[in-house]
């Protein structure tokens, strides 16, 4: 796979030199380069992650030499976070006062891989089209622009490396141009050496470590009223549903999770307690928006990193069926 | 001396070839607290069943039998406090905690004003989607709650 893999991004690179830096094909394809490039390459690269006024630099170490995905991302300014993957496996460190909190996590998509495998969910909501060549990071990256079809989602660009197919830089920006969050390597390597020694967390032995606190676990369903959303707006679809303890609630909420292949939103649904204040309004913080209402007895919140509109529409879609 | 503790966990390193490290690992503190460490994460990472929801209740135990230091703290300064002051201030207290639990109730009674959404109510929110939407590299890098407290 991994041969095949480096035969297509040699050819294909031959084929790019030779269109004299016109981006020539089908630029789904680069994307599908992209998602590839991010699994199954050795890379080793330091990028700059910003939303909002925040900026953070993250080095990012990632293996694979045919028995799977191994990667450590550590988080270089502020906090320092830790994260180790080995395939869907995720493990994080966060150190937390004078405690490391150790988190496991099913895998998420992280940049570079940020593109799923399958791209047709993406394309039924987003056009594609190539933008120009920029150099990033010393390497010479191929834009690839997807907007949105509807109000319901984010521009996304991606600069992929015209050699090894990777992701050197990803933006979103919303409908007035304005970036929301982007993602961009400032140095970018690939690996030679098979060594595992990397694979390890920054163990500081003066430290307590201790797995967080159980209470994010799923739980029994509490409320036996079942709703749906009437026009969850398009492209979107249900990826996931649990029962959880939001920490500050006393009682279980219901979160249920979609997304378009790129963005998504959480809505989430609980009981209102009596003498609790209902929250209703609208707020936006970086790239993610929040919505929140309160519909027959329910408190309803919609977050997500996606345009007001798509908050919008699901917090107030939602039917209860009694 | 750590990079073999590790080895010696990570079984790199062979118990034969290591006696002289188990003996520097029962001697000295640090290298045993080190042990211990490097055991938990391996077994984290390779999802042992040791670290299920009971971890908390057994960290809880541990902590029951740790003995308390009951070492007392360095008296300060003293000086008496004339008792009336502590009268005036208990009244005040009173007053205060009389005058929140009214502002509340008015609060509450006016149901019809939308309460805007707080900051740190929004945030506890946005640290579960975070964890839970398939593509958010924000909660590897920056979680909600940490970006809150950078504020």
């Amino acid at each position: 796979m991994k041969r095949g893999l480096l035969g297509f991004l040699l050819v294909s690179h031959v084929a790019l030199a030779t269109a004299a830096g016109e981006a020539t094909g089908d630029p789904w394809m680069v994307l599908q380069k992209a998602a590839q490039a991010a699994r199954e390459l050795s890379y080793q690269g330091v990028f700059v992650y910003q939303s909002g006024t925040g900026s953070r630099s993250v080095q990012i170490t990632h293996m694979n030499y045919g028995q799977g995905e191994y990667a450590r991302i550590v988080v270089l300014d502020g906090t320092p976070r830790e994260v180790l993957s080995q395939g869907r496996d995720v493990v994080i460190f966060s150190p937390r006062n004078e405690k490391v909190v150790i988190e496991k996590r099913r895998g998420q998509n992280m940049f570079p891989a940020v593109l799923p495998s399958n791209l047709d969910a993406i394309k039924t909501s987003y056009d594609v089209k190539f933008g120009g060549l920029e150099r990033i990071g010393g390497r010479d990256g191929q834009m690839v622009i997807l907007s949105p079809k509807d109000k319901f989602r984010y521009t996304y660009k991606f600069w992929a490396d015209r050699e090894y197919g990777l992701l050197l830089k990803s933006m979103s920006t919303n409908e007035r141009n304005e970036p929301m969050e982007q993602f961009a390597f400032n140095q970018l390597t690939l690996m030679n050496s098979q060594k595992m020694d990397w694979f390890q967390p920054n163990v500081s032995p003066e430290k307590q470590y201790v797995m967080e606190e159980s209470g994010t676990g799923r739980s029994e369903p509490v409320s036996t009223i079942t709703w749906s959303v009437d026009q969850l707006p398009s492209g979107y679809r249900k990826v996931d549903e649990i029962t959880r303890l939001v920490p500050g609630k006393p009682g279980p909420v219901t979160q249920i999770v979609y997304s378009d292949g790129l963005a998504s939103v959480s809505l989430f649904i609980e009981p209102l307690l009596k003498g609790a204040a209902p929250k209703v309004g609208h707020s936006a913080f970086g790239a993610t928006h929040f919505y929140a209402n309160v519909l027959e007895g329910h408190q309803v919140v919609v977050v997500g990193e996606v345009p007001e509109a798509t908050v919008t529409q699901i917090a107030n879609t939602i039917h209860f069926k009694k | 001396m750590k990079d073999q503790v590790s080895a010696l966990v990570d079984e790199e390193l062979s118990l034969e070839d290591a006696e002289y490290l188990y003996t520097a690992i029962r001697s000295s503190e640090t290298l045993s607290d080190s042990w211990t460490t490097y055991h938990l994460i391996g077994d984290c990472m390779r999802g042992s069943p040791i670290f299920k929801a009971d971890l908390t209740d057994r960290i809880m135990q541990q902590l029951e039998q740790e003995p308390v230091v009951l070492a007392p703290k360095a008296k300060k300064a003293a000086y008496k406090t004339p008792t009336l002051w502590s009268v005036a201030a208990s009244v005040a207290a009173v007053m205060f905690v009389g005058w929140m639990v009214l502002q509340q109730q008015v609060q509450t009674h006016g149901e019809s004003a939308p309460a805007e959404i707080a900051q740190n109510v929004a945030s506890e929110y946005l640290l579960a989607h975070q964890s839970m939407a398939p593509s958010n590299s924000a909660y590897y890098i920056q979680p909600a709650s940490y970006s809150e407290s950078d504020k």
